[in-house]
């Protein structure tokens, strides 16, 4: 292991972390503004984690270690897949990359919380669960099918590889790369339990996904939890802004051009947080038996993608 | 990697494996005579001995399986030959010792369990039937894959099935078990009929008995074969259509017998598969898609059914299914890319589809013993009358965590290693250049992907309702913990999992190298690095822990029955999957007045449609039981008209012989 890739492990799951809750806090600042209120700060989801890890914990005397493991295997997992996706430069290509793999360590990550969710007995966390799996059983088939559509694309199965295509081209060398985005896009709506498919600010009936499914963490294990799933939603909008628009990743690590392209990236992400919160604020909620047509859109588009590729 | 002491020269090797493998088969027979030596004084002493023995000849079989592979011995042996032509000859190359050491290590491990598992039930007649059962059972599956005759082959074939139909039958007694039992034998020897047809077709053509001598047939000749060959294993390894038996017959059997036929015995049709199809013969292109199509239904329909199941030995069974097809989807996937050429894709699928079902028979095993403990412990398969075992069977519950893990193929475990190997192939098949067919692909990779995750949401529903939150019954409550014997072997074969996914791109590598697979070595270290700094790092926040009651919305006490429920758990995914299950909701209602506002009485009924029971298995059992109704009919006749019969009987067979000679 060379010192590239040993900076490239500390440094890229790092950021991600950092950055999450900015995007988190962005988010909810322009959905706040669009509804006409002033809205949280924008810094307010580091306030809350670091009020959360000073609370204490307490669990259900019905649960098990399952209650007491799950968090941690849920960020340990999730850290592991943001190595995957290159946020700020790309390093030379080791044992990480395989997409397949990371979308198989979200899940685990997610399979984790699930339990979690069974482990307290209550009515509240089994049904998010459930509809947690549901919908992650769902939209599988498309993610593993836009998968496809980049390797059919970029001809390699490694993320930080097609970035590397990407970065070598042009802005029209891909042009089926768009219908992949908006795929991406999708997914990454599904995924970090967003309006029209959940919504991230309530556990009430209509919307029992994700915040259901962890009502009975508490203390700095939900503050884990949380921050997992920033991770989760920071990694994918990284996957997303650098295959729809790579230019601005470093190719290779210096210490100005990695803060030049560290910048560029926040920059973009938070263009992108800021579109995730306008097109929650101008969707409504679709009834949970009418999830998979809307993921049917992004399974169609991805594989319009694999027609057209295959018939150029 | 070299034994110093195994280097003195390929005759010695030879005949140390020709003497372990003779030794192993021995004992496992001996194990089977040894419990019904004193057939009207049971004595336990006998058939705990029966166990030690039939460990030590698995032992020696794998130990010779394992000698094979690891020096590319290829080895023929006879055992007795009736003509030149009839013989119960072997042959020990690789692919068949493969099959030899998955057979043999996991019926290891079974024996293992079973040594206290047996013990539980109540007649030494039935314990002693059961020990002997095992043993010729055991023999009987690891002489079928080292047959190198379709003779042979077949011969060892019937008395596994045989075997295996006696150990369903064990609790004779129950309705549903005799269900299973019928359901069963007609199907398996259904599957028997039309591999005795193929064996013989192959007869017809090559003129011998021999299987690696089957290659050099027609054309037209080989696509009946590869049919018929088809159904025949289908049948056996529970490819839909042919599916109905593995559900019934692995829920009535015995835990320890289910777990051998699941994780075994559904592989030895797969061996079948593999040698006569792609070792033997060179396939057509249309196979690899029969194989993807039916692989790729077969995967999706056995998780989707598995998931609204609540008999957990059968939900099992369904899963047994579904990997089943996932192994097929490889085969077929081979065949495919061997015929276009796309070597490293082949490579993937072929190795992939083995690797699978290595670790499908690892944790499929292990899966079938911890449910078996826990079935011993709540006396009940329903999981809704299951909940909070894991403190009351922490062992277990671990272990069947890791199997849970396992199966729904989550990264750093075995079953992730060999579906990455699919879904790599799947990815990089882009230089195939053939747009139609390519289609048919991505439709058999959604297909993987939604089985794939299906699995995930099955088996976190199991394990959840299972073992976590309260327990739902008083039978659940009171469950204790499996003996040391049903921990271990489960154990055993978790570590096994763990230890294969860890280290699939070494084991890998090792038997083909350049396959483009990631190392997930790495993967599992930085996960256990970063659960450990997290844990630290949380450890220095010193915040205070409190326990305190599940939140119940202002329910002073939550009781086990206001859980959620399996059939809550999986009702999101049923409602999605309506079209499958084809739910049907009957309901009546009678009224005291015309009016209808009185209501005398009402009966509801939701149900899902049995498809293949009721749609197919029944049509052709009724057409059957017709036929047959009109041969009796026949039969109820005066003296007249028998002689009539034997008079039409003996012209024909006088005509038969005039065409014949």
């Amino acid at each position: 292991m060379n010192w590239n890739t040993a900076v490239y492990i500390v440094m890229n799951p790092l950021f991600a972390l950092v950055l999450s809750p900015l995007v988190l806090g962005l988010i909810k600042t322009v959905k706040a503004r669009i509804q006409g209120r002033p809205g949280p700060p924008v810094l307010q989801q580091y306030y809350q984690l670091r009020k959360l890890f000073h609370k204490e914990i307490v669990y259900s005397e019905d649960s098990s270690f399952i209650m007491r493991l799950g968090p941690y295997l849920g960020i340990a997992f999730m850290l592991t897949a943001s190595l995957f996706v290159p946020m700020v430069f790309i390093p030379q290509t080791g044992w990480f990359g395989n997409i397949i793999l990371f979308f198989y360590l979200m899940i685990t990550a997610k399979f984790f919380m699930v339990l979690g969710g069974l482990d307290a007995g209550s009515t509240f966390g089994g049904m998010g669960s459930s509809r947690e799996m549901t919908v992650s059983s769902i939209i599988e088939p498309v993610t593993i099918m836009s998968c496809a559509a980049l390797a059919f694309v970029l001809k390699t199965t490694s993320i930080p590889e097609m970035f590397r295509t990407l970065l070598a081209g042009s802005i029209f060398s891909y042009p089926t790369l768009i219908l992949v985005g908006i795929s991406l896009f999708i997914i990454l709506i599904v995924e970090s339990a967003r309006v029209p498919v959940d919504n991230p600010e309530t556990h009430l009936e209509l919307t029992m996904i994700h915040e259901a499914m962890i009502l009975e963490q508490s203390g700095p294990k939900l503050a884990l939890v949380e921050l997992a799933s920033g991770v989760r939603q920071t990694v994918l909008m990284a996957l997303l802004i650098n295959v729809t628009f790579p230019w601005g990743l470093a190719g290779l690590a210096g210490c100005a051009s990695l803060l030049l392209a560290a910048v560029t990236m926040a920059v973009k992400m938070l263009i992108l947080a800021a579109t995730v919160g306008l097109f929650e604020s101008l969707l409504a909620k679709i009834r949970f038996f009418r999830l998979p047509d809307f993921f049917m859109i992004a399974l169609f588009l991805s594989f319009i993608t694999i027609v057209f590729e295959l018939l150029r | 990697m070299d034994f110093p002491e195994f280097s003195s020269g390929i005759e010695d090797k030879e005949a140390v494996v020709q003497s372990l493998f003779w030794v192993g088969g021995a004992l496992c027979l001996v194990a089977t005579i040894l419990p019904l030596v004193l057939l009207f004084r049971p004595s336990r002493l006998l058939r705990q001995a029966a166990l030690w023995v039939l460990l030590a000849g698995t032992g020696a079989i794998s130990a010779a399986a394992i000698l094979v592979i690891s020096r590319s011995l290829d080895l023929h042996l006879t055992l007795l030959s009736i003509t030149p032509q009839l013989a119960l000859s072997f042959r020990l190359d690789k692919l068949s010792c493969f099959f030899v050491v998955i057979i043999g290590a996991v019926s290891f491990c079974a024996v293992i369990y079973s040594i206290t598992y047996i013990a539980h039930y109540k007649s030494e007649r039935s314990k002693q039937f059961l020990t002997s059962g095992l043993a010729f059972f055991i023999l009987a599956m690891l002489l079928v894959v080292a047959s190198s005759t379709t003779f042979g082959f077949l011969f060892f074939w019937e008395l596994m099935s045989l075997s295996s139909f006696f150990l369903v039958m064990f609790d004779l007694d129950k309705p549903e078990t005799q269900k299973a039992g019928i359901f069963y034998f007609a199907m398996t020897q259904m599957g028997t009929i039309f591999l005795l047809a193929s064996f013989l077709l192959l007869y017809r053509f090559t003129g011998s008995f021999d299987i690696s001598a089957a290659g050099n047939i027609p054309q037209w000749g080989k696509g009946l074969v590869f049919v018929s060959l088809f159904i025949g294993f289908g049948t056996k390894a529970g490819i839909i259509p042919f599916h109905k038996w593995l559900p019934y017959a692995h829920s009535a059997s015995p835990s320890n017998v289910s777990a051998l036929m699941s994780g075994v015995m559904l592989k030895v049709p797969i061996y079948g598969l593999v040698r006569f199809i792609i070792d033997v013969f060179r396939p057509d292109l249309w196979w690899g898609i029969v194989l993807l199509f039916f692989g790729s239904i077969t995967a999706l329909l056995g998780i989707i059914y598995a998931f609204k199941e609540h008999d957990l030995k059968k939900m099992l069974a369904y899963c047994s299914i579904e990997n089943l097809g996932v192994i097929v989807v490889g085969l077929g996937l081979y065949v495919i890319f061997d015929f276009y050429g796309l070597r490293v894709q082949a490579d993937l699928c072929i190795y992939g589809a083995l690797f699978h079902t290595l670790n499908h028979a690892l944790f499929k095993s292990s899966l079938f013993m911890t449910a078996g403990s826990v079935v011993q412990a709540t006396g009940t398969r329903d999981i809704e009358q299951m909940g909070g075992l894991i403190k009351r069977m922490p062992g277990t519950g671990a272990i069947f965590l890791v199997g849970a893990c396992a199966i729904a193929a989550l990264p750093p475990l075995n079953g992730f290693a060999s579906e990455i190997m699919i879904f790599q192939a799947y990815l990089t098949s882009f230089s195939l250049g053939r747009p139609i067919l390519e289609i048919l692909l991505m439709a058999g990779l959604a297909a993987l992907a939604l089985t794939s995750t299906l699995a995930a949401a099955c088996f976190a529903k199991a394990f959840g309702i299972i073992f976590l939150a309260r327990p739902r019954s008083g039978a659940a409550s009171a469950a204790k913990e499996a003996p040391f014997a049903q921990l271990l072997a489960p154990g055993i074969l978790a570590a096994l999992c763990v230890g294969f996914g860890v280290f699939s791109y070494q084991l890998i590598s090792n038997v083909k190298s350049g396959m483009p697979l990631p190392d997930i070595l790495p993967i599992g270290i930085i996960v256990l690095v970063l659960t450990g700094v997290t844990f630290l790092l949380l450890l220095l926040t010193r915040s205070p822990v409190r326990k305190t009651e599940t939140w119940g919305c202002g329910i002073p006490s939550q009781t086990g029955k206001m859980e959620y429920s399996g059939d809550g758990f999986s009702e999101p995914i049923v409602t999605v999957f309506k079209p499958v299950f084809r739910t049907r909701k009957l309901s009546t209602r009678e009224f005291y007045d015309k009016y209808n506002s009185i209501p005398r009485s009402s009966s509801g009924e939701i149900g899902t449609l049995k498809f293949f029971e009721e749609r197919l298995y029944m049509p052709i059992a009724r057409f059957f039981m017709k036929i047959a109704g009109a041969v009796s009919n026949l039969h109820n006749v005066d003296m007249d008209a028998l002689i009539l019969y034997s008079f039409i009987a003996v012209v024909l067979v006088i005509l038969g012989v005039g065409w014949w000679l």
